[in-house]
């Protein structure tokens, strides 16, 4: 933190008077207040979707219970879903990526920053239209709401109107911040960081906004079309006067496909970034784990209809899909091999980031293992829409977006608030949460694999031998939330009160660790010129070269700035 | 699951080979993470290496894994290709469906399942088949996407207006199997249920035809009323 005007800064006495700091942030274009507000407000999110969850859970803690209406019941299911997705995991991966990455760069911005501040205005009107359900009727369809069940003939009330628009606008955002991101990232890089010197994270970032540019629209086509069915006599998605419910699930299935890919993507960046910084060593194989990260965005994506293999689709197309998902064991494998690669070389510091980054790689890769099942024809017949297709979702995307989105957290909290998060409070949340999420969800594994529950129901029968695994289930995921809870409230009690970090308390290699924390609204004062894949023990050299005497071994500087 | 025909016996052994493939994942990686977290400790004094990695074992775990993914590809095509044959009718099966699978009509509505046999009868909730009996049935909706899905008889399959599908399967022992339906369709849907009753060809075909002998009656009797005036 810097006390005072610093020489080169002198604005104090600037006439007008200043503007309250909420007024500061809500109209600010700045990528870093924008990306605190994504940020912020994920996990906010991230709290609602939880208590969502424990209500559809203590719905199903015993048989037949009747504390939530079936209606209540796929109310919570549609919002859960819809939060989960649209209002914590990809803002939460977009908030971080358009903080971390202009800094990554050394950008002194971004290059279309009144985009990304209508991007995130519309992500926020998304959110409100979704919630503002509840002053009339939330959706009742579901998680990814299959045509024609949305069609009016079904759910008459306004519900689906509301899940359409909410979801349409934060996805048109998505779409603005990551146009604004993309042109930075092409465009603002400083002098001499080439591609191959990019940070892992920032290629991320252009990997998923690249991938947000093709399924974004996809989505926001259907939901038009879904909207005109709805509202203007349409028959896009209702059969009999020429319109295909499968349409629906294509189109939707190829977003759905590409988000989850892109979670899996931010997470496995940040994590890469973390246990390297963590190892005290460099990324192994940077190469291979960029382009496994540019396949994971192509070959996911092209692998939505490992979505749709019980439908009436022909063989080819499920060899097809099957085809994709499991040629992803291919950059999965290669990213984590990579990732212990590094670690086996390095000396780790077991600090609270890469706490929540193994943490990560361990629950993404009981999910993935589990997609593998899933992605298996015959194999699929039996596993699609049970309960062992919610614990894979959950596992793979609790592990990308909890753990890993947690785990940066960690990481870039010292960057945003000059603070780092408490490391024991960091330390009960983590192992609390990991009993969690294995006690939420590997009973639902036996439940759907063994006894065939299907996904999404309001209730379950004594009949169908479940109730034991459903109770664990649900006692899991109340640890799973208040180990969640933890470090919600350790990030908001450490803004005030995490012990002071300095610019640079992890020695990280990339250039945000050179800006001051929190960084100016500029950024830097200065950029270097990069000249590898890691400037910033390049420049922590080149002060040792400077300062150094004679006897001191090359490498013992002080971080700088 | 207990397997009960032998499109689920392929089922059942993919589903094996499928967990297999999923604990060698889960092992390898969990282990390695806890082998590498032991051994690489800071505090153990190790000095980081500055290697940034060899292409050269690159191309061999790609490999290796471009095998692994490939294997599960290969073994999945057979069993799935197993799996979707349509098998023959045993020789205590029903007679007349001998070379062609009995084909019932099975259709989704909010939230109950219609089963329309070829003589013309029907039932809803219940189907009753015969043993031994290569049976297809043809999946149909009249509102929204339904999934049929009885696991020891048959994989799922998903039943979507405008589109037909099918299951087919041989049941091996006579009984009731439990099902249930496994896409959202609605407030009832965790309710819509359905079972399928495996008797011999000969309580089958009595079935048949008592139950078309019922519906006749109720039919009569519907329109003798209607026909007294009794109904407006």
């Amino acid at each position: 933190m810097s006390d005072g005007p610093r020489p080169e800064l002198v604005i104090d006495g600037f006439p007008g008077k200043r503007r309250p700091r909420w007024v500061e942030l809500a109209t600010s274009a700045d990528h870093k207040d924008l990306g605190r507000i994504l940020l912020a407000g994920s996990l906010g999110f991230l709290f609602i979707a939880l208590v969502e969850l424990l209500l559809m859970r203590l719905q199903l803690a015993i048989p037949e219970n009747t504390f939530l209406s079936p209606v209540a019941f796929n109310r919570m299911l549609s919002l859960y879903g819809t939060s989960a997705i649209f209002l914590f995991a990809l803002p939460l991966a977009l908030g971080l990526f358009y903080y971390a990455a202009p800094l990554q760069i050394g950008a002194r911005g971004t290059a279309l920053p009144r985009l990304g501040q209508i991007g995130v205005a519309l992500w926020i009107a998304g959110a409100t239209v979704l919630y503002a359900g509840f002053l009339f009727t939330p959706s009742e369809a579901g998680i990814n709401p299959l045509a024609p069940l949305t069609e009016l003939a079904f759910l008459s009330n306004n519900g689906v109107d509301a899940w359409a628009t909410a979801t349409g606008l934060a996805t048109l955002g998505f779409v603005f911040i990551a146009i604004d991101l993309l042109t930075t990232l092409r465009n603002m890089r400083a002098p001499g960081m080439a591609w191959r010197r990019v940070p892992v994270f920032s290629w991320a970032a252009t990997v998923s906004c690249w991938l947000l540019l093709v399924i974004g629209p996809v989505l926001l086509a259907a939901l038009t079309m879904l909207m005109i069915d709805r509202n203007y006599d349409g028959v896009f998605f209702a059969d009999g006067s020429g319109g295909a419910p499968l349409l629906w699930q294509h189109l939707s299935w190829i977003f759905f496909s590409g988000a989850y890919m892109l979670i899996l993507i931010f997470a496995f960046a940040a994590i890469a970034e973390i246990v390297a910084t963590f190892s005290g060593r460099p990324l192994a194989n940077r190469g291979a784990v960029m382009g496994s990260l540019v396949a994971i965005a192509v070959l996911g994506t092209l692998a939505w209809m490992q979505n749709m293999l019980t439908a009436p689709i022909g063989i080819g197309w499920m060899y097809f899909a099957m085809l994709m998902s499991l040629a992803l064991i291919v950059p999965f494998g290669l990213i984590v091999f990579n990732l212990i690669a590094t670690m086996l070389g390095g000396a780790l510091r077991m600090r609270a980031p890469l706490l929540f980054a193994l943490g990560a790689i361990s629950s993404i890769s009981i999910g993935l293992a589990a997609e593998i099942d899933h992605s298996m024809v015959a194999a699929a017949w039996q596993l699609k829409n049970t309960t062992d297709s919610t614990a894979a979702t959950h596992f793979a995307l609790v592990g990308g977006a909890v753990f890993g989105g947690f785990a940066a957290l960690h990481y870039w909290f010292p960057k945003m608030t000059g603070r780092t998060m408490g490391e024991s409070l960091a330390r009960i949340s983590f192992w609390t949460m990991g009993a969690g999420v294995l006690l939420a969800f590997i009973p639902l594994f036996l439940a759907g694999g063994e006894q065939g529950e299907v996904i999404d129901a309001y209730k379950f029968f004594a009949s169908n031998d479940v109730s034991a695994y459903n109770l664990i289930a649900s006692i899991g995921s109340l640890v799973l939330a208040a180990g969640i809870a933890m470090t919600l409230v350790n990030a908001i009690s450490s803004r005030v009160n995490g012990p002071e970090a300095g610019h640079d308390p992890w020695g990280g290699e990339s250039l945000e660790w050179f800006a001051l924390s929190p960084p100016e609204p500029h950024n830097f004062d200065v950029l270097p010129d990069v000249r590898s894949a890691h400037p910033m023990s390049d420049i922590r050299d080149a002060i040792a070269h400077r300062t150094r005497r004679v006897d001191a071994p090359p490498r013992e500087s002080q971080p700088v700035a | 699951m207990t397997p009960h025909s032998p499109g689920t016996d392929q089922i059942d052994t993919l589903l094996g080979i499928g967990f297999v493939a999923a604990a060698i994942v889960v092992v390898a990686i969990n282990l390695a993470l806890i082998v590498a977290v032991r051994r690489n400790r800071a505090k153990r004094g190790g000095v980081p290496s500055t290697s940034s990695g060899s292409r050269r074992v690159q191309f061999r775990v790609g490999a290796v894994l471009t095998v692994f993914a490939a294997a599960i590809f290969v073994a999945s095509v057979v069993v799935t290709g197993k799996a979707r044959e349509t098998p023959a009718s045993g020789s205590s099966g029903l007679a007349a469906a001998k070379s062609e699978p009995l084909t019932i009509k099975a259709t989704g509505q909010q939230w109950l399942w219609r089963y329309d046999y070829p003589n013309g009868a029907f039932s809803y909730y219940k189907v009753v088949v015969p043993v031994d009996t290569a049976v297809k049935l043809e999946l149909l909706s009249t509102d929204v996407v339904h999934t049929w899905d009885v696991p020891d008889l048959s994989g799922k399959r998903d039943a979507v207006p405008g589109k037909v599908n099918e299951v087919v399967f041989r049941a091996d022992e006579e009984g009731t199997y439990q099902g249930q339906s496994a896409t959202l369709s609605g407030q009832a849907y965790a309710a819509m249920r359905t079972e399928v009753e495996v008797v011999s060809p000969a309580e089958y075909q009595a079935f048949l035809k008592r139950q078309k002998a019922d519906i006749q009656t109720a039919q009569d009797r519907v329109v003798g009323l209607i026909e007294n005036g009794e109904v407006p």
